[in-house]
């Protein structure tokens, strides 16, 4: 069991230097945190009309990508699929780096982040109606759930993670749908308020979580110069293919609800406001056509660099689609009174880009690589090299194997 | 136990904006610039809204005066994870700063956009008095200490006024009254207890129509507005 995983070397000079410059972004990341902190949100972009800016963005993105991941180890784990063995641990270790950025995004989008412990006192402080409680406990339990987890896979205790697998696998849906519900719960807001918002997430979380494993799966292995199995990352596209359909119609009806019924101006808005463009373009174009076409296109859907492409292009995507909810969707002034509001009230609101909040941004993705590296270097997370020729010692995964090798 | 309540009735309001003054003053509300406002990062505890209907010449603007509706059924305390936000017994909204955490969800849930997140600390200058009114020495200690950056404030229908005149046995909503109402020149406002029907607001709603703002979210505001 031991030698199916190994670590990293981590000792050549380009890993060192990839340290460096994201451990330089992270300090300046911690820098506008700081900044932010003494200063205020002003040096946000976020206003009373946009409470909610590149940190929830972040905030929600990291969560949906971190899904995918944890799924797709289940595969293994729980339901016995052999043929993703190879990936499966640097998946689960990706879920938990990811989930924790999810997490220090909503701490440092608080006012107050030093209030942070006061959201996981659960039914005591808090007040248990409110969806950002209920995510507390999601969130928590999500990242205490996917440690045990990992803590079983690397201690290779199989009865044991395969029972917490079930239970992450279960509960990762409930993160999604809880995050989803954030948005889809608030009435106010005419273009957030939607039932179908926590399943839409939930699709959109999948689909996210899917390219990006695809993306780091091959770009590890090629960095460390392992074997890629082209029926992988194959059946991986496929998956993908499934999820962004699965995807698009979720999101056709959610529009489609939200422009049939009477109060339709903030949907119109966003449809064909002057910042559409992010919708069509970036959230229609990158998340669902570009990949599509690649994925159903004969020669190139079968390619390895065409599917690493059409993953590329749905996790840029997606991030655009959180940000189009959180910024753009919320920018639309109500409408308090019939009529048009005149002057600032009916405005639609502002969002400057700050470059305290971009930067902080930034720290945030490349605190997220740093973890990953290091966890590559000191945790046995990837096959060795040299899997193909070792004779397989454990007789669960024999057959699997050997059905690897002869493909 | 009171329902306090306002009754506003737009047939009287030039739309001054008196009560908006009058509000930042009251309770220390600092003014801000004329960028944070563009940008709308200025706290307003109140504000007036114009809402224009028709084409000139045929064109019609309301004045809608905005302090927080104080709903019966309020979301923002539905959404508040921190109990930073809660009603009292007589019905007022109310916002604990020191249990703020500031995360902004009553502000993306409130249907009327009456919350007002603290963008910055407040310069000296900005503020109408050193600290928050009134005497601390007349009611006692405050729920919250200093305002800080990074929490939520909102209207508090001048509960430190209603408090102390309940105190010292004087009639709300003749004797004393939030700042607001006190400062119209019109007296286009009333506040007093909804439940009580010798109240004025009671005998304003029985005698005029009257709505509120948003009725279909299902909030059941307490500020009524006296339609034209």
């Amino acid at each position: 069991m031991a030698a199916d995983f190994v670590a990293i070397e981590g000792r050549s000079r380009n890993y060192y230097l990839a340290v460096v410059i994201l451990a330089a972004l992270v300090f300046f990341g911690f820098f506008c945190f700081g900044w932010s902190y003494f200063e205020g949100h002003q040096v946000f972009g976020s206003s009373n009309v946009i409470p909610w800016g590149m940190p929830i963005v972040l905030a929600i993105y990291l969560i949906g990508l971190s899904a995918g991941s944890l799924i797709l180890s289940s595969l293994t784990y729980v339901f016995g699929r052999m043929e993703y063995k190879s990936i499966a641990r640097m998946a689960v270790y990706l879920a938990i780096v990811l989930i924790f950025g999810a997490m220090i995004s909503i701490a440092v989008d608080l006012g107050r982040p030093e209030k942070f412990w006061r959201l996981f006192m659960f039914f005591y402080l808090n007040n248990m109606t409110s969806m950002f409680a209920i995510n507390g406990i999601l969130y928590g339990g999500y990242f205490v759930i996917s440690l045990v987890y990992f803590g079983f896979i690397l201690a290779g205790q199989q009865t044991a993670t395969k029972i917490m697998g079930t239970v992450a696998v279960l509960w990762a849906v409930l993160v999604h749908m809880g995050t989803g519900a954030i948005f889809g719960f608030v009435a106010a807001r005419d273009a957030w308020f939607s039932p179908i918002k926590p399943f839409e997430f939930l699709a959109a979380a999948l689909t996210s979580g899917m390219a990006l494993l695809i993306v780091v799966t091959v770009l590890v292995l090629k960095l460390t110069g392992r074997d890629i199995k082209k029926d992988m990352i194959n059946s991986l596209g496929r998956m993908l293919a499934i999820f962004i359909i699965v995807l698009a119609l979720l999101i056709f009806i959610d529009k489609l609800t939200h422009v049939y019924e009477p109060a339709r101006e903030a949907t119109i808005y966003m449809l064909f406001g002057p910042s559409s463009w992010i919708f069509w373009i970036l959230q229609v174009g990158l998340v669902v056509v570009v990949p599509l076409v690649i994925l159903f296109h004969p020669r190139w859907g079968k390619s390895i660099g065409g599917i690493v492409l059409a993953s590329l292009s749905v996790v840029v995507g997606v991030f655009f689609e959180r940000y189009y909810l959180v910024i753009p969707g919320a920018a639309y002034p109500m409408p308090l009174y019939p009529g048009h509001i005149e002057g600032v009230y009916g405005a639609v609101g502002l969002f400057p880009i700050q470059w305290a909040e971009m930067g902080l941004s930034l720290g945030i993705f490349t605190l997220l690589g740093l973890m990953f590296m290091v966890g590559l270097k000191y945790l046995e997370t990837l096959s060795p090299k040299e899997l193909v020729e070792q004779p397989v010692n454990s007789p669960v995964e024999s057959p699997a194997t050997a059905a690897q090798q002869s493909s | 136990m009171a329902r306090w309540g306002m009754v506003i009735d737009l047939d009287k309001c030039t739309g001054c904006q008196a009560c908006s003054i009058a509000c930042k003053s009251e309770n220390n509300v600092p003014f801000g610039s004329p960028e944070e406002n563009t940008r709308r990062i200025t706290s307003y505890w109140h504000k007036v809204i114009a809402a224009s209907e028709g084409e000139y010449p045929a064109v019609n603007i309301e004045m809608i005066p905005m302090p927080c509706m104080h709903c019966d059924n309020p979301p923002c305390v539905m959404v508040c994870p921190a109990k930073a936000t809660y009603a009292r017994e007589d019905g007022i909204v109310m916002q604990n700063f020191r249990r703020c955490i500031g995360c902004k969800y009553c502000i993306a849930a409130c249907p009327y956009g009456v919350r007002n997140y603290n963008y910055k600390d407040q310069t000296e200058q900005e503020y109408n008095m050193p600290d928050l009114p009134p005497d601390r020495s007349v009611i006692g200690p405050w729920p919250y200490p200093h305002r800080s950056h990074g929490v939520v404030e909102k209207c508090t229908f001048c509960f430190h006024r209603i408090d102390a005149g309940l105190k010292e046995g004087k009639k709300i909503g003749v004797d004393v009254v939030p700042a607001c109402v006190d400062a119209c020149p019109t007296r286009a406002r009333a506040f007093g207890d909804l439940d009580d029907t010798d109240s004025e607001v009671s005998r304003l709603l029985a005698a005029r129509g009257s709505f509120v703002l948003r009725e279909e979210k299902g909030t059941r505001p307490k500020v009524h507005y006296l339609s034209k």
